[in-house]
């Protein structure tokens, strides 16, 4: 059975599923894009004069409000995304590739349960972990620092970049790497110029993935920062939250905090579904 | 053939030749996989501390009567009406998405199976709403659905529901945020049940078709048991999340309208910040845990299982 | 002095010994062959020489240095995969170059080499290419040539013709001892194949099930096989073996195999006691007139084996009887016919204990 054989209906079905999941971006972009009169004129125009108005506010940081000028900071929001999602890439692959090469590599007494433990973890509340750190990162200083909070989002990313990478250096043959040694070259070597480049795609898979999980996170930030070292995720709710903010500027601001990962997964897809997928299967 | 066992083994052979070498590639493995293994296992840490939490009657309110209390706060819990509330929400709220999610997805995913310009269109399509935060998914339906200027608010009043009050109104809050939970999540499923479709063998179901055996048959009997390793991943994954659920309702109401959509971690986050009480917070927190690794191991052995008999189907 | 010597190696897995006790010496430019079937232990051998895995017991000696407890880059070994183990990444060229790259060998001469080897290998022409778009065949040779490039004194060739198919197999077959010689290089050869062992070694050292059972030439091993096992695994189709017994109160100048009484030359007369008979199908000849000494057979098959016939036959108590002979003579539409009569060459037969298979 390869589908639904009728194709007027298969169409028809793939136009709704299409629109469904589609609708709610492309109405947000619109809105980006309209003066607070063209929002709150009903019904809902599709057709209007568009005006960059939005997004200059919130670049330039100066929103003209119900009475007037506030001054937001909303491009810290997304500075601080940037920089808390790529360092802790970073971190996870400095940390997990050559962790993952050796799981794969070597049997540890044990492994298989060390494995399970890990992802026991990550499947655990974050909020149980969270309150007691919160406590312990006000003790050390470590409140509201990139430092804290990357260190805080390997818990995210290091199991999954681990994980992903892992099912890809199994499945390069020990006897390439064999033969490289023999060949003379060091152990160093063989990581480096045969294991890595061969396992790149789920590298680069784990990469992608754990950026989106990090750039995406939610209530790490909430807790373990305040208005300094926030993302977006974080800042557009408390943009929506402060009163006399046009709607027009709330759209632009979660068009802008959603871009990044957008144009990463048109991009890369092949490679998140399969990291997706491998990642939820092969483990 | 794997390299070198790292288990330990008797130094020192049998006597005269035969002496017993040296194991392999020595300390190695550790040292490659020590800094993660730090970092995972300092999860524990806090771990720790939020069980003894719980077992303390802690409230930052009152840090002079801060002590260690046993089980008080779970009993505290049991006999308490909002704790209940909390549950059968978070269980309304699982049961409903993961659900919804599972036949929608696997209906997108069968819609997709067949290989073409438009399914590989929509395949990159679907992506989309998975890569959106959760967070800011919630904020996006929340200005839809805006009573004032909200599109979705202004459709559904012209098919016959006028002041439809989505999130703001008891009765219909919980429909709205499970509504965003399926508009984020069901892509994750229906791409890793595609994925899972795409990798069967094609053999069966030719030999079905050949036999002329009936399509319902060949769905419930063939396909769903092959798949079934993949539909017990993505159930899996999901019911952990949905019932972990905190950004979308967070962002959407807070826990309200009142508390109908108190689910276990807003709960607790209430508790925690709002009324300062550590230790009912992290109590409620671990009862959320041990459902979480309940299910987590639960879901380890039937995967095995699931899977080899899947591979002996096919 | 042997240039390479393995003594009382030992491997096991999980309580199961791969590799027991294995001791053997492999002279200086020699090409020894580790015949075995498959679950012998014989990669299990080559990744323990080269340095893949650790020995639970013994040594490994090569070229005068205790190599066991070295890192496989510090051995000075080469090796060809069954499976190729080819760069993916690299080209067919930077494939070869890759040893003389580890020794920071100069730009100059490391071209010179690898062109060198790869002329030897006739696959100068492919060289830019990346191994997905070689053959099979051109895959093997760069892997030989990878192994060969930097001269090391040792060469270990793990089934390299395995994955290659039947015709370029044959022609790699006659190639490759002229290339190891060219070389001048001692060579450790596995494989499973005893015509390959039999074409490429000056000696066959024979494992089964992790135990060396026998070390010799090809020819020893054909002509005096120290067990019955041995025996069947060399010849195709395989040897015959049937059960003996001696016949009549004398010292046997008489056995009955598969119910007929055959007379047996005197020299083979002690041996026949109770034992297993082993006769190769070509020392046994198929007449259509009745003969002293020959068994009544009838001719269930006929194939045509390369320049010989095989004859499936089955004697009068149905025990089946493999025998061949040149092509040609037999007349056709010789299956099924009930009236054949089997000479068996007796003073070729091979003799074996019932239980343990060992020879007589």
């Amino acid at each position: 059975m390869k589908g639904i054989s009728i194709s007027p209906l298969r169409g028809a079905l793939m136009l709704i599923v299409a629109l469904f999941f589609l609708f709610p971006l492309f109405w947000i972009v619109l809105m980006s894009f309209e003066t607070n009169t063209d929002i709150l004129r009903s019904p809902p125009q599709l057709f209007f004069s568009p005006t960059l108005h939005n997004y200059a506010a919130l670049i330039s940081g100066k929103l003209g409000g119900g009475g007037g000028t506030m001054t937001v900071n909303y491009m810290q929001n997304l500075l601080n995304s940037v920089i808390l999602s790529v360092c802790s890439v970073v971190v996870s692959l400095i940390l997990a590739v050559p962790a993952a090469y050796a799981f794969a590599r070597f049997k540890f007494r044990g492994g298989e349960d060390i494995a399970f433990t890990l992802l026991s973890f990550r499947f655990a509340p974050p909020l149980l972990v969270l309150l007691p750190l919160l406590n312990y990162f006000q003790v050390i200083g470590l409140y509201n620092t990139y430092f804290g909070l990357i260190w805080v989002y390997q818990l995210i990313t290091l199991p999954l970049v681990l994980w992903i990478v892992r099912g890809y250096f199994e499945d390069v043959s020990e006897d390439i790497e064999l033969a490289y040694r023999l060949d003379g070259h060091s152990w160093l070597s063989t990581f480096f110029k045969i294991a890595i480049p061969l396992a790149r795609p789920g590298i680069a898979a784990a990469a992608l993935l754990a950026f989106i999980y990090a750039w995406n996170n939610f209530i790490f930030a909430l807790i373990l920062g305040s208005s300094a070292i926030q993302p977006v995720t974080v800042g557009a709710l408390a943009f929506i939250t402060s009163s006399g903010i046009e709607y027009g500027q709330i759209a632009a601001a979660l068009v802008l905090s959603v871009i990044p990962t957008l144009v990463l997964a048109i991009f890369t897809q092949r490679y998140l579904v399969e990291g997706l997928s491998l990642g939820a299967i092969k483990g | 053939m794997s390299a070198a066992d790292l288990a330990a083994h008797p130094a020192g052979g049998s006597a005269g030749e035969g002496v017993s070498r040296k194991r392999g590639p020595g300390l190695l493995p550790y040292l490659l996989a020590l800094p993660s293994l730090l970092v995972c296992a300092g999860i524990l840490v806090p771990f720790v501390t939020a069980v003894f939490y719980s077992l303390e009657r802690y409230n930052l309110a009152f840090p002079q009567a801060r002590k260690f209390i046993w089980f008080g706060n779970y009993i505290k819990l049991l006999n308490n009406a909002d704790f209940w509330n909390t549950v059968r929400v978070s269980m309304t709220y699982t049961v409903l998405t993961v659900g919804v999610e599972l036949l929608l997805g696997l209906g997108i995913a069968l819609l997709l199976w067949r290989r073409s310009w438009v399914t590989n269109l929509l395949n990159v399509l679907l992506i989309l709403p998975l890569m959106v935060a959760p967070a800011i998914a919630s904020l996006m339906w929340k200005l839809m659905t805006n009573s004032d200027f909200g599109v979705l608010s202004y459709l559904v009043s012209v098919i016959g529901f006028p002041n439809f009050r989505w999130a703001t109104a008891p009765g219909s809050a919980m429909f709205t945020v499970v509504l965003v939970d399926v508009w984020v999540y069901t892509p994750f499923i229906a791409i890793l049940l595609l994925a899972g479709l795409r990798g069967l063998p094609s053999q069966p179901f030719e030999a079905a078709e050949l036999d002329g055996v009936p399509q319902t048959f060949v769905f419930f009997r063939i396909l769903l048991p092959m798949l079934a390793p993949y539909i017990l991943t993505a159930t899996l994954f999901r019911m952990l999340d949905s019932i972990q659920q905190f950004d979308i309702i967070y962002a959407m109401t807070q826990g309200g309208p009142g508390n109908t959509l108190m689910v276990f971690q807003i709960q607790a986050y209430l508790q925690a910040f709002t009324f300062t009480n550590i230790g009912r917070s992290s109590a409620i927190l671990m009862v959320l845990w041990a459902i979480t690794y309940a299910l987590s191991k639960y879901f380890m052995s039937t995967w095995t299982r699931l899977r080899e008999r899947a591979h002996g189907l096919a | 002095m042997p240039f390479l010597t393995v003594d009382r190696l030992a491997k096991a897995y999980k309580k199961h010994e791969v590799i027991r006790d294995l001791s053997f010496a492999v002279e200086p430019l020699e090409t020894l062959v580790v015949f075995g079937p498959s679950g012998a232990g014989k990669t299990v051998l080559l990744r323990l020489i080269a340095g893949m895995i650790h020995p639970d017991r013994g040594t490994i000696t090569a070229g005068g240095r205790d190599i066991t407890d070295l890192n496989p880059e510090q051995r000075h070994l080469g090796m060809a995969f069954q499976n190729f183990a080819l760069y993916p990444h690299m080209t067919a060229y930077e494939n070869i170059a890759s040893p003389l790259r580890a020794k920071q060998t100069a730009a100059a001469e490391l071209d010179a080499r690898v062109h060198e080897v790869a002329t030897l290998l006739r696959i100068d022409h492919v060289l830019s290419h990346l191994p997905r778009a070689l053959s099979n065949g051109q895959k093997q040779r760069t892997a030989l040539a990878r192994s060969l490039v930097s001269r090391p004194p040792l060469i270990l060739l793990d089934d390299p013709l395995r994955n290659v198919d039947a015709k370029v197999r044959y022609e790699m077959r006659l190639e490759l001892p002229r290339v190891l010689r060219a070389r001048e290089t001692t060579v450790l050869y596995v494989t499973q194949d005893y015509k390959e062992a039999m074409a490429l070694g000056d000696r066959i050292a024979v494992l089964i099930d992790g135990v060396l059972e026998q070390i010799g030439t090809p020819r020893d091993i054909y002509q005096t096989p120290a067990n019955s096992r041995i025996a069947r695994l060399f010849g195709d189709p395989p040897i015959n073996l049937l059960a003996v017994q001696p016949v009549g109160g004398s010292q046997g100048a008489q056995i009955r195999v598969a119910s007929t009484d055959l007379r047996i030359p005197p020299g083979q007369a002690r041996r026949a006691d109770g034992c297993v008979l082993g006769l190769r199908p070509e020392d046994i000849a198929i007449g259509f007139e009745p003969q002293p000494g020959a068994m009544e057979v009838e001719i269930d098959a006929v194939t045509p084996l390369n320049d010989r016939e095989v004859m499936l036959l089955r004697a009068r108590d149905g025990t089946e009887i493999f025998a061949s002979a040149p092509q040609g003579s037999l007349e056709t539409g010789q299956r099924g016919r009930r009236d054949a009569w089997a000479m068996l060459d007796l003073a070729q037969a091979h003799f074996f204990e019932t239980g343990s298979g060992a020879r007589v």
